[in-house]
């Protein structure tokens, strides 16, 4: 049955169409992105996604606006389809553990974002869909080394996409040190110069939380440390392993025991609380994320702003260097083609244009070349930086290790223990888990 | 004199043949699916090798060697017995001297009695993680730190809030103070108001000071309030693990890490299902030990 438009009803039909002329890409992204929806709302296919609220529902308007438009665009390319959308809370490692647990009792998410350094615990719950399917071979190879063997499986089984990736450099201002340190003696030694300056010297993550762990990570790999060997077995304690292991403990030991770095560091577990120092003016030096080179031009008038440079983590010696890689992967949850389709989609729009506005580090070569924004001089610093990347292993036992480390350096570092008895505790704490998995 | 009719209570009859026990059986099976069944699913997974990475669970007691043999549960057991018996202690001793001030003020017609009372309460609705990054940014040992700043102000050297172990378990029993004080106030506030006004007049009659009023007068007829009070305060704060994480994390090192952040760690970092529900288990029987033991205290028969 066809209704023929009333007068009144045509007007508004014709305003309707007018308004949609106007004003296209606002109207769609006003109707088609809600707090809970991407899509339109009586579509008859549903994808659930999880994700985190930093983008979408980012608490900047600018962001929350841009990939409100991502989002819709690719949306609208796939007619007959809503994505309903599930925030995760900040309680990351909670969350991703619940994500499997719901998976595993089939109430899991279609597709999540999962975090790099989660992923070995995914596949070990085998609740990942192999997204194969929807990626072509010059695509994978365009991923860089580190993030290819990350989301593949044994069989070859691409299962995520890890759509950014990160690192860990040295900022400094460079009105206070103006040469980057190249070695551990040397970032001391600029440590302690800052301090004669009137700063509180070196700011680093040693507090309890995974970013200590990942940050002072660099710093064993320099040395060509390894966490777990071949069959993942943890082995950090044992060994060459082990030397390297203490002297890596024994240079931040030194840092702070010389007063290069301040005791508070047992206390920093967040690296919003080294842009804080960066913006009060009380720290001329700190190991960050690369991230946070436009939160400090955002943040500092320009002025200040300006003296700011990055520089690769300094290693034992110039040549001896390594930087943690992390970052986030979009994975599918669901067997049907549809959903992991959409799912790899939706992972294309973070990576491509969604890194480009939020300036993130892509993780495939191309897309360096694709986007302007990944222009400034800062980017070759990264990209250099990237050859020394060294990504988290890719087991499920890492999260246990990475508590031990934290607890290790808390207590070495506040003089409760020494390197040689809290690697033991670690290492015996480590064994027992792993020996439960 | 009026005579008081005779009260007559129903037959027992009209209760249902069962007895009280229909009357009953709504708030048992409530009690029953909302907490002996997660109690039960706790203890049967602490008798499993279950994982939270999917592997089938079997039958296992390794759980309960790992958990109760790890060497660090003797660190973490002692963190708890600090921070549960000093935070327990000062949210009673703030609570009632605040609930005394209150009912003394009011007794005095004092204005902003009510107002008092309501801005002790509003540190008890802060949620926990929220109270624990508001006391981290105040403990902030950076130069521009709240309270250290003030510290210099007045001429006093910084404390090292949060990176020194000792003075860490000193914050984050500051931090659940702050916040658990109101609720003893509460129901240390009502329990004052119960008390018989003439107790207080004879005790005057009998030129009692104040600190005898308070010990002789005040203590004895509060003491099921408190003990009441020192379960509930006890068994909450013992399950508290939402302000630690935020203040300290545990940290530094394991300098704060109590058995409910513990319990929460084995099972969220390392996936170990089983053995957290043995630390869930250990965690109930110590609640249930402490409460059974402060209940043997209570006064019985009195009715108060």
């Amino acid at each position: 049955m066809t209704l023929r438009p009333t007068a009144p009803a045509f007007a508004s039909t014709l305003a309707l169409a007018v308004a949609l002329a106007g004003g296209a890409a606002t109207a769609q992204s006003g109707d088609l992105v809600t707090r809970d929806r991407v899509g339109p709302a009586d579509a008859g296919n549903v994808l659930t996604f999880r994700l985190t609220a930093f983008d979408l529902y980012s608490s900047d308007p600018a962001t929350a606006e841009a990939f409100a438009g991502f989002f819709t665009d690719m949306i609208l390319q796939h007619p007959g389809w809503r994505i309903e959308t599930q925030l995760q809370t900040g309680a990351i490692a909670q969350e991703q553990a619940r994500i499997i647990e719901q998976s595993l009792a089939g109430r899991g998410p279609d597709c999540a974002m999962v975090d790099s350094s989660q992923l070995a615990a995914f596949k070990t719950a085998g609740v990942l869909a192999p997204m194969n399917d929807f990626y072509t071979e010059e695509e994978l190879a365009d991923f860089f080394p580190f993030v290819r063997e990350g989301i593949t499986d044994a069989e070859g089984n691409v299962l995520a996409h890890w759509w950014f990736t990160d690192l860990r450099v040295l900022y400094r201002d460079t009105s206070v040190i103006p040469d980057a340190p190249e070695t551990w003696d040397e970032l001391q030694a600029a440590g302690l110069a800052s301090v004669e300056a009137g700063f509180e010297g070196l700011l680093f993550n040693a507090g309890r939380d995974e970013a200590t762990a990942f940050d002072w990570l660099a710093h064993f790999w320099a040395q060509g440390g390894e966490l777990v060997d071949e069959a993942g077995t943890p082995v950090f304690f044992e060994g060459d392993n082990r030397e390297k292991f203490l002297t890596a403990v024994q240079f931040y030991a030194d840092l702070v025991d010389s007063g290069a770095a301040p005791r508070r560091v047992t206390s920093i577990s967040n690296y919003d609380d080294m842009l804080a120092a960066a913006a009060a003016g009380s720290t001329a030096m700190f190991i960050g994320g690369n991230w946070m080179f436009g939160q400090i031009q955002n943040t500092l008038d320009a002025e200040a702003a300006a003296n700011w440079a990055v520089s690769p983590l300094p290693g034992p010696t110039p040549d001896q260097r390594a930087t943690g890689t992390g970052g986030w992967t979009i994975a599918a949850l669901s067997d049907d083609p549809g959903k992991v389709a959409i799912c790899a989609d939706i992972a294309r729009l973070y990576a491509g244009p969604g890194n480009a506005f939020q300036r993130l580090l892509p993780t495939q070569t191309s897309l360096f070349a694709e986007f302007e924004a990944f222009d400034g001089p800062e980017f070759d610093v990264f990209v250099a930086a990237l050859q020394d990347g060294v990504a988290r292993p890719g087991v499920a036992i890492y999260p246990e290790i990475s508590n031990q480390i934290q607890i290790l350096l808390g207590e070495v570092l506040s003089g409760a223990s020494d390197p040689e008895t809290a690697l033991d505790a670690a290492a015996a704490a480590v064994m027992a888990a792993y020996a439960r998995q | 004199m009026t005579a008081r009719p005779e009260v007559t209570h129903p037959p027992r009859s009209r209760l249902g043949r069962g007895g009280p026990f229909p009357w009953l059986l709504p708030v048992g099976l409530t009690i029953a699916l909302f907490y002996l069944i997660p109690i039960l699913d706790a203890l049967r997974l602490a008798f499993t090798d279950a994982s939270l990475l999917g592997r089938e669970a079997r039958f296992s007691l390794d759980a309960f060697g790992a958990m109760l043999g790890s060497p660090a549960l003797g660190t973490v057991l002692r963190n708890t017995g600090v921070y549960v018996v000093a935070s327990v202690t000062g949210q009673m001793a703030l609570g009632l001297v605040i609930a005394l001030l209150v009912v003394r003020g009011e007794r005095h017609r004092l204005p902003g009695m009510v107002a008092v009372r309501t801005i002790v309460l509003a540190a008890w609705v802060i949620p926990g993680i929220a109270n624990g990054v508001l006391w981290q940014m105040l403990f902030s040992e950076a130069p521009f730190g709240a309270v250290n700043s003030t510290l210099r102000l007045i001429g006093l050297p910084p404390v090292a809030w949060l990176s020194d172990p000792g003075m860490a378990m000193v914050s984050v029993i500051l931090a659940t103070v702050w916040q658990g004080t109101a609720y003893s106030m509460i129901l240390l506030y009502a329990a004052l108001r119960t008390i018989d006004e003439t107790l207080y007049e004879a005790a005057a009659v009998d030129a009692a000071t104040p600190l005898e009023r308070f010990w002789f007068i005040t203590l004895p007829e509060l003491r099921s309030a408190l003990l009441v009070n020192a379960i509930l305060v006890m068994v909450m704060t013992l399950n508290t693990f939402d302000v630690v994480i935020a203040l300290t994390g545990g940290g530094p090192g394991r300098a704060t890490e109590v058995l409910a952040l513990h319990t929460y760690t084995t099972v969220f970092r390392g996936f170990d299902l089983a053995g957290g529900s043995v630390l869930a288990i250990l965690l109930l029987m110590i609640s249930m030990l402490a409460a059974i033991g402060i209940a043997a205290a209570l006064p019985r028969g009195e009715g108060r």
